[in-house]
C-alpha cells in the first residue's frame, strides 16, 4: 500500500529512478568461471603457436618457457611469404594449390548440392526416402574407409598425381552434409511462393532459379563455407592421391617442412599460422550464417 | 454444362484412374524433371561411394601380392585379422580412444553451449573463439600440440619444471602411458565446439513458455534444465552422440601425424591400422577386409542415426 | 474472363482421399465460394485448379480450352495466397512487374499496368518498399495487386483475409466486392470463414470430406439447407437439432423427442416427414426461430434455463432440454436465472426436418433436389 504522505507524483518520480535489482546468483558466477576456463582452453594453445612463430629459432628452445618474446622477430613469415626464396617459393605453391583446391570444391558442391537440397525439401518422389538415407549413411562413413577403393580407382582412370582427383574427393565428403543443410533451409520457404512465381507466368525451373534461390543465399554461403574448409583442411586423400611436389596441398605441405626442418618450430608455427588465417577469418565473418542453417536445418524438429 | 447422365454407385467413381499409374517406374517417368535436380548428387555418390564399397568388399576376398594377380583366398584375411592378438590390443584402444574422447567432449561441448547461449556483450566472439579449434586444420593442430608436448622445450614440460614439480623434462608423447591421454585431449580439444554448435542449435528450440512454466512452479535453475530442458534436448543429444562417436572411430591425422601409431603400437586404433596395412605395407587385401568389418560396425549405427534423423522428417508432413 | 467447370476431381494422397468427385461449374463473371471446414479439400481443390498439384482422376475446363495437363504458368489465372507470398527479395513494383516480364510484355506497357493498378489499390507510395517493410494489410493489397495487374481468365483466391485483423477484414471484403463487381471477373474464393461466403459470394459451395454437399445462392444455402452438414455448418449460433420419434394418433403426427416430450407438426411439416424412412427425423431449429415461454402451454417443449447470455441488441439463453444444450435468441430484455423452468416453441414454417439415418432434408415432395452428392456437375440453382 502506498503511505498516504507521498503523493502519486512523488511515487511515479521514485519509480522511474529505481534500478531493477542486481543479484548475483550462484549459477552467474559458476557460468562465468566456466567461461574464463574454456576461453583458456581454446586460446591457449592458439596463442603459444603465435608467440613461438615470433621468436627466433634460439629463443624457442629456452626455458623456462616465454610467453612473450622479448625480441619479436618477423624472420619466418617472411621467409615463408617471400617468392624470392626457395622456401617461400614452395610454401606459396602449396598455398595457391590449396586455393584452388578448395574454390573448385566449393563451386562445385554449392552447384550439386542446391538444386539437391531443394527436391528433397520440395519434391515427393518415388525413391526421395531411399536417396536421402543414403545421403545420411555417407555421413556416418569415414573417409578412410573409402581411400583404398578410391586410390585404386582413381588409379584406373589415371587420375591419381592430379587436382581434380582431390576435388572429386573432396566434393562428396561435403556433399551429404551440405545438402540436408540446404533442405533444412528450403524446408521454412514457404512453398507458396514457388506456388505465386509458377501462376504468374514461371516455368517450376525458372520459379526455382528467380524465386527460390536468391531466398537461400545465407544457406548457400553456410554451404560454401563449409565445403571450404573441409577441402582447405583435409590430410588423408591430398597424402595419399599426390605424390609431386609441386601439386602438394598446404597440410601435407606442412609436413614435408616438418621432415625437414625437424627442429625449426618457429618456422613450422608461423606456417601453421598462416594457413589457419583464410579459413579462421570466413569462419568468424560468416559464422552467423554457418550457425543459422544449422539451428534452421539440421537439429529441427 | 451439366453431364445429364447420371453416374452408378459411388463405389464406381474411385475406380477410374486414368490419370495415376499405379505403377512406380510409371510414376517415376511422369516425374522424370524432379530427378534432373538430384541427378548430380546421385552420380557423384554413386562413384566414391556405391562403386567404392563393392570394390572394397570384392577386394576383402582376395590376396593381394604387390608384383602380379589377385588371388581369391575366401574368408582367409578376415580370420587372419581377427585371430591376431594384435587387433584385439587395437581394438582395445580404439574403444578406450573413443569413449573417452566422447565423454569429455560431449561435457566440456556441453558446458560450453549452456554458456554461449546466455546474454552478454561479446557473445559473438566469444562463440567465435570457441569455434576456432574446429576450424583449423587437424595437421595444424597437431603440429601445435606435439609442440606443445615436446619433452624436451615443450611448454607442458618447461612450465611444471618451472614451477618446479617435476625436475626432469616429462615424456609425454613417447610413453605407453601418456601418450593416449594426450591425444585425447587434443582430440577433445578439436571436437567440442562441434557438440556445441550441435546444442546451441538444440537449446535453441527449448520453447521459452516451458521456461516460463517451470519458474513459476518454483523450479531453480538446475531444476528447470533438468525437467524441461535436457527432456527437451534428447534428440539432438543422441544424434550429437551419435555423430562423436563416428568421428571418433574416423580421427586419423591427430594420431597418425603426433604418433604414428607409437610408442609400441599404444596409439594404434582401427583406422591408422587400416592405412598402415594398406599403404605402408600395401596388403590391400588384409586392409580391405579391415575395411568391411568397420564398415559393418559403422552400419549398425548408421541404423540407430538414419532412425533418429528421418523420425521428425516424417512427423512433420 | 470466363466459365471454369470441375469434372469429376479426384485427388488422392498416397491413400488418403482429399477430393472426392467434385463437379462445379462456376459460370463467367461468377464469385464463388468454396466454404468449409479444416481439411475439406476446398484448398486442395484450388491447387488443382491452379495446376500447382497433380490430380489422380478428371478434368478441368477454363473457357472452352481444357487445361487438365496444362502448367499453371499456361492456366493463365491469377491467385491470391493466404500468406500473401510476396517475393521477399523484390520491391512492390518488381513483385506487381513479375507476372508480366514473365509474359514478355513490353518494359513501358509493364510500367503503365504496374503503376495502373498500384494507383487503383492506392499502393502508389509503396512501390519502391521490400515487402518486409509493409504491414499485413498493405501486403495483402499487393498480393491483390500482382493478381489484378494482368487480365486473367479466372481470379483464385486461398483465404486472403484470414491474416488481417477484425476491422481490416471487414473493410478488405466490401473492397473485393466491388472489385468483383467493376471488374465483372470469375472468382474462385476459399474461405472457412461462413461470414465471408455470404457476404461476398453470388454462389457457395460448401463442402466436408472432399465433396460438394450443396451449391447455391447464400441465401439458398442458409434457408433451405440440403442436409445435416449443411444445416449446421452454416449460421451463428449454430442450427439447435432436436432428434426424435414419428408417431401419428388420431391423425395428428407428432414427434416424440428422446428425453420425453411430445411436439406435434403441422400438416406441411408432417407431410415432410412421412418421407422419412427410418422413423425417427431430425429438427432442425435455428436461435432465431425458439420461441421461449416462462408458463406451460400445450404442444411446447419443456427445459430449464442454463445460462444467459447478453450481447447488446440481442440475448442468447441457453437452454437444457433433457441433457442436450440447445441456443435461442431473444429480446435483449429476457431475463432469468439458472435451473428456472421455460418452454420451448418452435416458429413452424421455419423449420427443417432431417432424416436420421441419412441426414439428408425431408421436403413436401420427397425430391432432394440439391444434396446430390456430387453425382454429377452442379449448377447453381
Amino acid at each position: 500500500m502506498a503511505s498516504n504522505a507521498t503523493s502519486v507524483e512523488e511515487r511515479r518520480e521514485r519509480a522511474r529512478r529505481r534500478k531493477p535489482k542486481r543479484q548475483i546468483r550462484m549459477s552467474d558466477v559458476l557460468a562465468w568461471f566456466t567461461l574464463i576456463l574454456l576461453l583458456l582452453f581454446s586460446l591457449v594453445p592458439m596463442a603459444w603457436m603465435l608467440s613461438t612463430s615470433l621468436k627466433t629459432q634460439f629463443a624457442a628452445l629456452q626455458l623456462p618457457p616465454e610467453w612473450i618474446p622479448s625480441n619479436i622477430t618477423f624472420e619466418h613469415y617472411i621467409r615463408l611469404l617471400s617468392p624470392g626464396s626457395e622456401v617461400g617459393q614452395e610454401f606459396l605453391r602449396y598455398f595457391w594449390n590449396s586455393i584452388f583446391v578448395s574454390t573448385m570444391t566449393t563451386l562445385a558442391a554449392v552447384a550439386i548440392a542446391v538444386p539437391a537440397g531443394y527436391a528433397f525439401s520440395k519434391f515427393r518422389f518415388p525413391g526421395r526416402q531411399g536417396f536421402f538415407i543414403a545421403v545420411l549413411i555417407r555421413n556416418m562413413f569415414p573417409a578412410i574407409v573409402f581411400l583404398i577403393p578410391l586410390f585404386i580407382m582413381m588409379r584406373t582412370f589415371g587420375l591419381i598425381d592430379t587436382h581434380l582427383a582431390l576435388i572429386i574427393t573432396y566434393l562428396t565428403f561435403g556433399l551429404p552434409l551440405a545438402i540436408w543443410l540446404l533442405k533444412g533451409f528450403y524446408d521454412n520457404i514457404p512453398t507458396e511462393l514457388e506456388y505465386a512465381a509458377r501462376i504468374d507466368g514461371a516455368s517450376r525451373f525458372q520459379a526455382f532459379i528467380r524465386i527460390i534461390m536468391p531466398l537461400s543465399t545465407p544457406g548457400i554461403i553456410a554451404t560454401a563455407i563449409y565445403a571450404f574448409i573441409i577441402a582447405w583442411n583435409e590430410y588423408v586423400y591430398a597424402l595419399t592421391f599426390l605424390s609431386s611436389r609441386n601439386l602438394l596441398t598446404l597440410p601435407v605441405g606442412l609436413q614435408r617442412f616438418f621432415d625437414e626442418f625437424v627442429t625449426n618450430w618457429p618456422g613450422l608455427m608461423a606456417a601453421s599460422f598462416v594457413m589457419s588465417i583464410p579459413v579462421v577469418i570466413i569462419f568468424l565473418v560468416l559464422q552467423r550464417f554457418f550457425i543459422q542453417a544449422l539451428t534452421e536445418g539440421a537439429v529441427k524438429s | 454444362m451439366a453431364v445429364s447422365a447420371p453416374q452408378q454407385a459411388t463405389g464406381q467413381v474411385a475406380t477410374r484412374n486414368r490419370r495415376e499409374p499405379k505403377n512406380v517406374f510409371q510414376r517415376a517417368y511422369r516425374q522424370w524433371a524432379d530427378y534432373t535436380y538430384i541427378m548430380p548428387a546421385l552420380l557423384a555418390m554413386f562413384f566414391v561411394i556405391a562403386y567404392p564399397i563393392a570394390y572394397t568388399i570384392y577386394l576383402s576376398f582376395y590376396s593381394t601380392p604387390t608384383a602380379g594377380e589377385n588371388v581369391w583366398n575366401g574368408l582367409t584375411n578376415y580370420t587372419s585379422i581377427i585371430t591376431a592378438e594384435r587387433f584385439w590390443m587395437i581394438t582395445q584402444n580404439t574403444m578406450y580412444w573413443t569413449i573417452v574422447s566422447t565423454i569429455l567432449a560431449f561435457i566440456i561441448g556441453t558446458a560450453a553451449a549452456l554458456v554461449a547461449q546466455r546474454e552478454f556483450i561479446g557473445r559473438g566472439l566469444v562463440r567465435g573463439i570457441f569455434l576456432i579449434p574446429w576450424v583449423i586444420s587437424h595437421v595444424a593442430t597437431a603440429y601445435i600440440w606435439v609442440w606443445i608436448f615436446h619433452s624436451d622445450y615443450g611448454l607442458v614440460s618447461g612450465m611444471l619444471m618451472d614451477l618446479g614439480i617435476i625436475s626432469s623434462p616429462l615424456v609425454i608423447l613417447d610413453s605407453t602411458t601418456w601418450a593416449m591421454p594426450a591425444l585425447i585431449l587434443v582430440n577433445v580439444w578439436k571436437d567440442f565446439p562441434f557438440i556445441m554448435i550441435m546444442m546451441l542449435a538444440g537449446l535453441q528450440t527449448v520453447p521459452e513458455h516451458l521456461l516460463r512454466a517451470a519458474k513459476i512452479d518454483g523450479a531453480s535453475t538446475w531444476a528447470q534444465f533438468r525437467h524441461v530442458t535436457l527432456p527437451h534436448l534428447k534428440g539432438v543429444i543422441i544424434i550429437t552422440l551419435l555423430l562423436t562417436i563416428v568421428m571418433n572411430l574416423n580421427h586419423f591425422t591427430l594420431p597418425w601425424i603426433m604418433t604414428g601409431g607409437g610408442p609400441a603400437s599404444s596409439t594404434h586404433i582401427w583406422i591408422t591400422e587400416v592405412y598402415a596395412l594398406a599403404f605402408r605395407s600395401l596388403r590391400f587385401g588384409i586392409a580391405s577386409a579391415f575395411s568391411v568389418i568397420l564398415f559393418i560396425i559403422m552400419m549398425s549405427m548408421a541404423y540407430f542415426y538414419v532412425k533418429a534423423m528421418t523420425a521428425g522428417d516424417d512427423r512433420r508432413r | 474472363m470466363a466459365e471454369v467447370r470441375l469434372d469429376g476431381l479426384i485427388k488422392y494422397y498416397d491413400d488418403v482421399l482429399a477430393v472426392d468427385d467434385v463437379n462445379l461449374t462456376i459460370k463467367d463473371g461468377d464469385f464463388v465460394a468454396l466454404l468449409g471446414p479444416s481439411g475439406c479439400g476446398k484448398t486442395t481443390t484450388l491447387n488443382l485448379i491452379a495446376g500447382l498439384i497433380d490430380l489422380s482422376d478428371g478434368e478441368i475446363w477454363i473457357g472452352d480450352r481444357d487445361v487438365t495437363d496444362l502448367d499453371p504458368k499456361d492456366r493463365d489465372i491469377a491467385m491470391v495466397f493466404q500468406n500473401y507470398a510476396l517475393y521477399p527479395t523484390k520491391t512492390v513494383y518488381n513483385n506487381l512487374a513479375f507476372p508480366l516480364q514473365m509474359r514478355k510484355t513490353p518494359k513501358n506497357a509493364i510500367d503503365e499496368r504496374v503503376r495502373k493498378t498500384a494507383e487503383m489499390l492506392s499502393i502508389t507510395h509503396l512501390l519502391d518498399r521490400l515487402p518486409r517493410e509493409l504491414s499485413g494489410g498493405q501486403q495483402q493489397r499487393v498480393a491483390l495487386g500482382r493478381a489484378l495487374v494482368r487480365n486473367p481468365r479466372a481470379f483464385l483466391m486461398d483465404e486472403p483475409l484470414s491474416n488481417l485483423d477484425a476491422k481490416l477484414r471487414v473493410q478488405m471484403r466490401a473492397e473485393l466486392k466491388r472489385f468483383h463487381q467493376t471488374l465483372n471477373a470469375t472468382m474462385i474464393y476459399v474461405t472457412h470463414d461462413q461470414l465471408e461466403a455470404m457476404t461476398m459470394a453470388d454462389n457457395i459451395a460448401v463442402m466436408s470430406d472432399g465433396r460438394v454437399q450443396q451449391y447455391g445462392p447464400p441465401e439458398e444455402i442458409f434457408y433451405d439447407p440440403a442436409n445435416l452438414f449443411v444445416a449446421g455448418f452454416i449460421g451463428s449460433p449454430a442450427m439447435n437439432f432436436l432428434h426424435g420419434e414419428i408417431s401419428t394418433e388420431n391423425g395428428v403426427t407428432s414427434v416424440k423427442g428422446d428425453p420425453g416430450w411430445v411436439y406435434p407438426l403441422t400438416p406441411a411439416n408432417a407431410q415432410k416427414a412421412s418421407h422419412c424412412t427410418s422413423g425417427r427425423i431430425i429438427i432442425g431449429a435455428r436461435p432465431a426461430n425458439l420461441i421461449l415461454s416462462r408458463e406451460e402451454h400445450p404442444g411446447m417443449i419443456p427445459g430449464s434455463v442454463y445460462t444467459v447470455e447478453p450481447t447488446g441488441d440481442t440475448t442468447f439463453v441457453h437452454i437444457t432440454i433433457g441433457d442436450q444444450i440447445y441456443v435461442a435468441i431473444t429480446d435483449p430484455f429476457f431475463r432469468a436465472e439458472p435451473d428456472d423452468p421455460i418452454w420451448v416453441d418452435l416458429e413452424d414454417d421455419r423449420i427443417h426436418i432431417f432424416d436420421e439415418a441419412t441426414e439428408e432434408v425431408l421436403r413436401e415432395d420427397g425430391l432432394n433436389s440439391q444434396s446430390i452428392h456430387g453425382k454429377k456437375t452442379l449448377q447453381p440453382a
